[in-house]
């Protein structure tokens, strides 16, 4: 009963609506006495649907998701709100976030005192593929959502899927099927691939490495470097020897603007062609656009690439005063559609809304032709394989980018589901 | 030439909460050469250290030609004419033969030797200029050493140990050398070890044992008495 | 063959840049007895200052040079003013925990005013391009950087070992103490060494600013290589600092050529040996390790 008392005092506190309050009210009362938040017909437990923002606040992705997403879920909430009023099932939501500092270990823990202690009903974002991974164990453990938006890996719709965690945005095979098989298509047939010598950097360049292959193209060499790494130009030199048609950098975040302005440096800009892995629209913001002039890449979403996405960035830029990555956009797309499965279900129990979940056709600002693979969890959308523009391109801040072909939702992810995948 | 008198009163010194010197009087005059006589411990290299001001945690009064030094810093005292001739001799092995000279200023025209001086005096100072400092034999630093603070033209030498370890005919040649300077009128306080090298320069001697003046002897009285106090130092 | 000499010059060019920027922490290692830990932080300011200074006023590389390394002489005798000092007499400890404090200020400071992303900083005109000699390429940049450190390492060496206010710093290097007792005011010189070892920094962060990353982040892990580099060279020796520069560069060329991601353990393997062999460092004093 100490949770009853609790939540009522806390509900007397805001000014909501007096009679939303009353019903809600009984509700949890009848749930309560039912024994528990989470096992009855549902409804909303703790009269609150708490959504846990856990990523990188102070670390090298923060500027590419970190507090801004905090933001985009506000803007989902709002969008939710507004869409439903009074008909809202989660009357009362709160955004709670927390550093996980890209540490596995630190992920665990937060992800555990969101869950329990904060109640949170879902995790959002979490970049990072090993502390992805430990909030996903986390939510199987725990029978609660966890969104992936910011982490790369496969083995989160692999050997780590389950029935809570869903994987949104992105993951390497997109990455590499975008970027890896039309380069080779280009012409791009030779490949030199350097990357970081960690879980990330290994499973690009196998990824990037089958993409290749399977188009027609040979790896010739790929160079492990220590992570992080400040000095590329003896790597470079080394990538260079067997003449690639095309360099692909795994590297991320200062290690990929360290290496690709020594690229420059050498010489090579124009002359061989440089493919990167993973790249952001700050990292081009970082280096300037004549560095990355003509470079391809796969991105998951692009603030400028229509009407809708732009009004959307406009919104977003009045708040934050930056333009969106595609992170951000992931975050609030996640947000919208997990609010309105749970509009769906009536209720925010993890299992009723994970139904509401799976094999449904969504679309938003983020998801074009977006679906929710059942089997594994895999949000499909379209992706895109995007140039970077040359300066003379560039009509405002942040307008760095065009979109050469969109890539199907059917094709950008790996068709077959990973036999190492049980729910 | 110089008529300043050291004088110390009543002055303690501590490392952390071990007490080393309790209550030493002591007076250098003008042209005397003092030396400090104990065993290994008995405090007299942080005598020496507490009268340039390197040893800090200290009570009492240093005196120096009626100036009361206080608190103030080494290189203050330094060029005040107090000259710091370490036992481990201080030779720079970053400095040439010649920089360790001309490293320290010059902090009395009068007393100060020229460098041409030094060179006559010590000619294998001036072969040896442009070599390391710490090229130099051991005797032949310890010539350094002593040169340094005569070029600056300090007119109190604290001496510690010079004839440690070194040739008996160099520790003659040191011992020509402290009679000479004592001629100008600069004087000494010599920490030493050596009994007899001690009798041989000074005027006066002190007997620190524990952190504590025992005795004060004239060089008569020393001498006549060197086996008793060799037994005592445990030599 | 062609391979090992493409390395060597780029070890080479990178080891000058590493004597460069280790110089400073040896200087002021060697006069203050101070391992100054933010000394990587002052190379971020360095090319974050660069990079601002570009966004604010358009002045690009070439008057960064000047004014960021003014600039950051200033701040580092500000820093030594408000707080150095008055740790100097303490445990070394005391100044090892305070630089450490500054450096997360700064880093934090960085983070929070201008983001975690890269800033934007473009090579200087007439330096793109590489140049070729037979097989062997080396871009302009990295030869300019290599030259211009080179003679900087220079100018301070005939400062040091020709003026007299070098042969003050070099004794003073040696033993502070001691030159206190030869009538040399050291803590007359401790505060514009402290502010010419910033200075030093803030230069190598200039120069660093159109080849690398420039974010709050950049000094952090470049701290941990300078100070492999002092401790190989002897802790506070001045050639020791420029001589293991360059080894430390051509290890980790060497290293990328042919050991791939194990490039920087050399580095520490080397400075696990030098330790082993020499505890006082390539040029370090015995006294010192004692």
């Amino acid at each position: 009963m100490q949770r009853t008392r609790n939540s009522m005092s806390s509900f007397a506190r805001r000014p909501l609506a007096l009679a939303a309050t009353a019903v809600t009210g009984s509700l949890v009362l009848a749930a309560c006495g039912a024994g528990g938040p989470s096992s009855g017909g549902g409804k909303i437990s703790d009269d609150k649907v708490v959504l846990g923002l856990l990523n990188d606040q102070s670390g090298v992705y923060k500027d590419l998701s970190g507090p801004n997403s905090k933001v985009a879920i506000e803007m989902a909430v709002a969008d939710y709100k507004a869409k439903y009023g009074d008909k809202a099932v989660a009357k009362n939501i709160e955004i709670v976030q927390a550093d996980h500092q890209n540490k596995p270990d630190i992920a665990n823990t937060k992800a555990q005192e969101m869950y329990d202690r904060q109640k949170a009903d879902i995790i959002l974002d979490v970049p990072t593929s090993s502390a992805a991974l430990a909030v996903a164990t986390q939510a199987k453990a725990k029978k609660k959502l966890f969104i992936d938006i910011g982490a790369g890996t496969t083995a989160l719709t692999g050997k780590s899927c389950n029935k809570y965690t869903f994987h949104w945005a992105y993951d390497t095979y997109m990455l590499a099927q975008g970027t890896g098989a039309t380069a080779v298509q280009n012409g791009g047939k030779n490949w030199s691939i350097v990357y970081p010598d960690y879980a990330f950097g290994q499973d690009m360049t196998k990824s990037f490495t089958n993409a290749v292959t399977k188009a027609g193209g040979t790896v010739q060499q790929s160079i492990a470097t220590p992570f992080p790494n400040d000095n590329f130009s003896t790597f470079i030199t080394k990538a260079e020897s067997s003449k690639p048609n095309v360099i692909g950098i795994m590297a991320a975040g200062g290690d990929l603007i360290n290496f690709v302005k020594q690229f420059n440096q050498a010489g090579l800009q124009g002359k061989t062609q440089l493919a990167v892995g993973l790249m952001f629209i700050t990292d081009i913001h970082s280096l300037g656009v004549d560095q990355f002039q003509g470079t391809q890449f796969t991105d998951a979403w692009y603030w400028n690439f229509d009407d809708q996405n732009r009004a959307w960035a406009d919104k977003f830029k009045a708040k934050t005063q930056t333009r969106p990555s595609f992170a951000h956009a992931g975050n609030y797309s996640a947000a919208l559609q997990y609010l309105e499965a749970v509009q769906r279900a009536g209720t925010d129990n993890s299992d009723a809304v994970v139904k509401e979940l799976e094999g449904k056709k969504l679309n938003d600002v983020f998801l074009r032709n977006g679906e929710v693979r059942a089997a594994d969890h895999r949000v499909l959308h379209d992706a895109y394989l995007v140039k970077v523009k040359s300066k003379d391109q560039v009509k405002e801040e942040w307008d760095y980018e065009e979109v050469v072909s969109t890539i199907p939702a059917a094709e950008a992810f790996n068709p077959t589901v990973s036999t190492d995948c049980t729910m | 030439m110089s008529d300043q008198t050291l004088e110390i009163a009543g002055l303690s010194a501590w490392y952390g909460e071990a007490k080393v010197l309790t209550d030493v009087d002591l007076r250098v005059e003008p042209g005397e050469v003092v030396t400090l006589v104990g065993r290994n411990g008995a405090g007299k290299t942080t005598l020496l250290r507490s009268v340039m001001g390197l040893h800090r945690q200290v009570e009492g009064t240093v005196t120096w030609g009626g100036d009361d030094l206080g608190k103030a810093s080494a290189d203050k005292r330094a060029r005040a004419g107090i000259g710091w001739v370490p036992d481990d001799r201080g030779i720079y092995a970053t400095l040439t033969v010649a920089e360790n000279l001309l490293l320290p200023p010059v902090t009395s025209k009068a007393d100060a030797w020229s460098l041409d001086q030094v060179y006559e005096q010590f000619p294998v100072l001036h072969e040896r200029r442009d070599f390391p400092g710490t090229k130099l034999s051991g005797g032949e630093q310890q010539m350094l050493a002593i040169a340094r603070v005569l070029r600056m033209g300090s007119t109190l030498l604290l001496l510690d140990e010079p004839s440690e370890g070194l040739a008996p005919v160099i520790v003659q040649r040191i011992g020509e050398i402290i009679r000479q300077i004592k001629s100008q009128g600069v004087s000494v306080l010599l920490v030493e070890q050596n009994v007899k090298f001690a009798s041989t320069v000074a005027d006066r001697h002190y007997l620190l044992a524990q952190g504590r003046v025992v005795e004060s002897l004239d060089n008569d009285s020393f001498q006549s008495r060197t086996t008793e106090l060799l037994e005592y130092l445990g030599m | 063959m062609t391979a090992f000499i493409q390395y060597t010059l780029q070890g080479l060019a990178l080891g000058g840049f590493y004597a460069l920027a280790a110089l400073g922490l040896a200087v002021i290692f060697g006069v203050l007895g101070v391992v100054n830990f933010s000394h990587g932080a002052c190379y971020m300011l360095g090319a974050v200052g660069a990079a601002l200074l570009l966004d604010a006023t358009g002045l690009g590389f070439w008057a960064a040079l000047p004014i960021i390394t003014v600039a950051m002489f200033l701040f580092g005798v500000l820093l030594e003013r408000l707080f150095v000092q008055w740790l100097l007499r303490l445990d070394p400890l005391y100044n090892f925990l305070l630089t450490f404090g500054i450096t997360l200020f700064l880093v934090d400071f960085v983070k929070r005013r201008y983001g975690v992303s890269s800033l934007p900083y473009e090579l200087p005109a007439g330096l793109q391009g590489r140049v070729n000699v037979g097989s062997v390429s080396l871009s302009s940049y990295q030869i300019f950087v290599a030259v211009f450190s080179v003679a900087l390492c220079l100018a301070v060496w005939l400062l040091l070992t020709k003026t007299r206010v070098g042969m003050i710093v070099r004794a003073s290097t040696e033993d502070a103490e001691r030159s206190r007792a030869l009538g040399i005011n050291v803590g007359r010189w401790v505060t514009p060494v402290f502010g010419f070892g910033i200075a030093l920094a803030g230069l190598a962060g200039v120069l660093r600013a159109p080849t690398g990353s420039v974010n709050a982040d950049m000094g952090s892990f470049f701290i941990i290589i300078l100070f492999a580099v002092v401790v190989i060279g002897g802790l506070g020796s001045i050639l020791g600092a420029v001589v293991a520069g360059f080894l430390v560069g051509l290890v980790e060329a060497y290293g990328q050529g042919y050991a791939g991601s194990f490039s920087q353990v050399l580095i520490f393997v080397l400075m696990a040996v030098v330790i082993l062999v020499r505890p006082s460092g390539l040029f370090g004093r015995e006294e010192a390790a004692s």
